[in-house]
């Protein structure tokens, strides 16, 4: 059965749906500080039984930071609100829950660091740090410039739940010699790279098995203490131990994206030649390592010359420590940022010299492939901006009333590569990915591979769900990079086993493929960038109250060789709509005292089916020199929509737009 | 706690159980009859995963108590194919790929499946206003609306007409 089907009949099995004889039910009893000395901790399973710290594995996580590494239940201090200080379990989950206030906690609250601005000169949260910096990065090459027109701005995105409708879970089981894991991730093999670290067992002894994942976005691709602590659990009372997350617990604890700050100076000279780029990227990285904080402020201003040729740039990223849960990746984690910061300032040029902001960016454009100061690797701009400017249908006296455009470059998690399994057994093929799916229709371009290499029809192909059993290794499902890396493995191995099926019948077809049992595992390996160009308009009103509504959101990409249209449409709509949801209204907002203010999913501004944009999606279908021929694609809509929504309502309001979620009253 | 006889009538089958007053009804659902098509994705009543309609009206049954439900009829996801043949809206949902992730479906496909119970032929603002309580993270509702449009049209032909009354033909 396709796997639209099973979830349309309610058959699928999502970790919380997956029951068995025996288990127990696990909560976590959590801070009710942002920051606190622990005075006492009584009952449930404890940091006193059990002390040991996460390691850092799956997207951009930070390693190293001994004195800040996040432990799986904290002890002598919290740091963030939601810390996991116990575990509590019973055999059935509304006891489980009961138990949690049998735990007694004396905390001492000391004065938190919330503001990420204000963290720079706060006394340090962890001790044995001169500052709350944790990292402090420079790129590019420090210049001298005199150009005529300096501008300068600061600008923040503000921190984003990812929000999936299913919360994370996990069940944890051991039989005396492995540990297995059922869980809903986007990549079995980061979890136990995580789990075998923090349980110091070997990777053999420990089998992680992918549920049906219901969303991610993001925050299911590294590892989290609850995961370990239903580990411990599972192996002191030999019984499966079930954790699922709640909504409350996601937002306090589960990792945030976003929350970015920026200072840019443009240096250009009359003509609208950008000639400098100054900047700083502050990075609120949460309370601990672990997260993708550190790497996040390099990864933004890496990308911050955009599309444009731009010849000096010096950029300084830092990171910093505050008390608030580390930050993760959320769909675009650091490129709508980069994105946003480089295009509002394009825009504050085109107003300062009264040009037209498509012809400005034009002007900027490269005409031959070029590595920026900070190391993006870019290929020729200019073709592609004149192919968007009639793609997305731009009219220059539109871009004074209601309508912004947004130019970028998606730079996609292309490295090391990813890895596919593909066997014929029993008149079928079936084929696995080192990155596991989370609604993206993985299962949709394997089964046209397959049937393009193979020739076989695609009801007899299925995708399986992540299983480290199943493969020697794999990567994950992130940073826009599925159907170009996993699609490229998938194809080298039908290749491959196209060769075995003729070397071993003298030829190929697809009966002799059926009728024998063949299996190759291929991890394809990839070691350089892929980047490719998005753009983006919007068009918007605003009313007497303040209040955006974003008419049309267009989006022209290049992402190479389209492998399902209806998939790859379904993907750009659901993230111009994430976009959208950054631009207006998605939040998650802490008091000074680092108490959530954000109490349901609705207040984290997820929007519903009322919102009636109208999309229009186009693209450039040039094929990528990759066995797949795909490009990025994944995160595109998240990048170019906020920055084409915010100039839109610039020119709508006149009022300058630095932040979002965009605050007009 | 004392626990309390319930008998509820899931997709014309009966269960019966004493339950602890405060169980939920998703979790009687899930739990005690084994429907696991019934999603839980808040604690807030704000996203709509759990969707099911009782007697009539699409509710949320993680904000409905399984004592609440006592003696009433319900029909979840698994109660909309009929032998075994998926039900129009379901097939609309595949055809137009109205889902991605699978997690808030089965909450889309019954808040539409009541909407179209009361209306056969409803608005696009119609079927956004139904749709506002359920939350989804992945599409961006455009398919979702052209599914319930399609199923729509399929349902007001007239002979199709029963297949939106609540209880299937055959449990």
């Amino acid at each position: 059965m396709k796997s639209e089907e099973k979830f349309v009949r309610g058959l699928g099995q999502f970790i919380d749906d997956i029951k068995f004889p025996n288990m127990l039910y696990m909560s976590v009893v959590r801070s009710d500080y942002a920051r606190a000395r622990l005075l006492k901790v009584k009952g449930g399973i404890n940091a006193k039984v059990f002390n040991h710290p996460l390691a850092a594995v799956g997207e951009g996580a930070m390693s190293g930071f001994e004195r800040a590494q996040h432990m799986v239940f904290a002890s002598e201090f919290v740091n963030y609100l939601g810390e996991p200080i116990a575990a509590v379990y019973a055999d059935d989950p509304y006891k489980s829950e009961d138990l949690i206030s049998s735990v007694e906690v004396d905390y001492d609250p000391l004065k938190p660091v919330i503001d990420p601005e204000k963290a720079l000169d706060a006394e340090p949260i962890h001790s044995g740090f001169k500052s709350n910096i944790i990292s402090e990065k420079w790129l590019g090459k420090d210049f001298k410039n005199d150009s005529p027109i300096v501008l300068e701005d600061s600008f923040r995105n503000n921190r984003i739940v990812t929000n999936p409708i299913e919360p994370r879970g996990v069940i944890a089981n051991y039989d005396g010699k492995r540990l297995t894991l059922w869980i809903g991730t986007q990549s079995v093999f980061s979890i136990r790279e995580g789990i075998c670290a923090a349980m110091d067992l070997p990777p053999e002894n420990v089998h992680i098995i992918q549920a049906d994942t219901g969303g991610a976005f993001g925050s299911k691709g590294g590892l989290y203490p609850e995961y370990v602590m239903a580990s411990y659990i599972a192996m002191k009372e030999k019984r499966p131990v079930k954790w699922i997350e709640t909504r409350r617990e996601h937002l306090m604890a589960s990792h945030p994206g976003r929350g970015a700050m920026a200072k840019m100076k443009l240096y250009a000279d009359r003509t609208g030649k950008v000639t400098g780029l100054r900047g700083e990227i502050l990075v609120d990285s949460g309370a601990y390592a672990g997260g993708t904080g550190e790497f996040s402020s390099r990864f933004i201003a890496h990308q911050l010359t955009g599309q444009y040729h731009i010849e000096q740039a010096y950029i300084r990223a830092l990171s910093v420590f505050t008390n608030k849960v580390p930050q993760g990746p959320y769909r675009g984690a650091g490129r709508p940022e980069a994105a946003f910061f480089t295009e509002r300032m394009m825009d504050m040029l085109a107003d300062e010299l009264k040009m037209d902001p498509f012809e400005l960016r034009l002007l900027n454009a490269t005409e031959q492939p070029f590595v920026s100061p900070t190391g993006l690797k870019i290929g020729a701009s200019k073709p592609f901006m004149i192919k968007a400017r009639k793609e997305l249908g731009y009219v220059p006296y539109e871009a004074t009333k209601d309508t912004g455009v947004a130019m970028f470059v998606l730079v996609p998690a292309a490295q090391p590569g990813e890895s596919a399994r593909v066997r014929s057994e029993d008149g079928r093929i079936k084929v696995w990915l080192g990155g596991n799916v989370h609604g993206q229709g993985h299962e949709d371009f394997v089964k046209k591979i397959i049937n393009e290499e193979l020739g076989v029809k695609e009801e007899l192909v299925e995708l399986e769900l992540g299983d480290t059993d199943a493969m020697e290794a794999g990567i994950g499902s992130w940073g826009s990079r599925s159907a170009m890396m996993g699609g490229s493995a998938v194809t080298v191995a039908a290749r491959k086993v196209r060769d075995q099926v003729s070397k071993k019948f003298g030829s190929y077809s697809v009966s002799k493929l059926l009728s024998g049992s063949f299996d190759v595992y291929e991890f394809f390996s990839y070691k350089d960038s892929y980047n490719s160009f998005g753009s983006n308009l919007a068009k918007v009103s605003v009313d007497s109250y303040g209040r955006i509504k974003v008419l049309e959101d267009r989006s022209y990409y290049d992402l190479g060789r389209i492998l399902n249209r209806q998939m790859v449409r379904g993907q750009i709509v659901g993230g111009n709509l994430q976009g959208i949801g950054q631009t207006l209204s998605e939040n998650i907002e802490f008091d000074d005292e680092g108490q959530l203010l954000t109490s349901s999913i609705s207040e984290a501004g997820l929007l519903t089916s009322e919102i009636t944009t109208k999309y229009t999606v186009k693209f450039d279908e040039t094929p990528s020199d990759l066995p797949s021929g795909a490009k990025g694609l994944g995160e595109a809509p998240t990048i170019g929509t906020p920055s084409a929504i915010a100039r839109a309502v610039e020119v709508y309001t006149g009022k300058r737009i630095r932040d979002t979620p965009i605050k007009l009253s | 706690m004392a626990k309390k006889d319930v008998n509820i009538t899931i997709n014309g089958k009966e269960y019966s159980s004493k339950v602890e007053p405060r169980l939920l009804l998703v979790h009687f659902i899930r739990d005690v009859a084994g429907l696991t098509g019934t999603h839980v994705g808040c604690d807030t009543s704000n996203c709509g995963a759990c969707t099911v309609v009782l007697d009539g009206k699409a509710v949320k049954s993680c904000t409905v108590l399984a004592v609440q439900a006592d003696n009433k009829r319900i029909t979840t996801v698994e109660g909309l194919a009929r032998n075994g043949k998926l039900h129009p809206v379901q097939e609309a949902f595949v055809d137009k790929h109205g889902l991605q992730c699978g997690y808030c479906t089965s909450g889309m496909l019954m808040t539409s499946f009541w909407l179209l119970q009361k209306n056969h032929n409803p608005t696009e603002k119609e079927i956004r206003e139904a749709l506002s309580g359920n939350l989804c993270r992945c599409t961006g509702y455009e398919n979702i609306v052209k599914a319930v449009k399609e199923a729509a049209k399929e349902i007001s032909a007239e002979q199709n007409k029963d297949l939106v009354r609540e209880e299937p033909i055959e449990a």
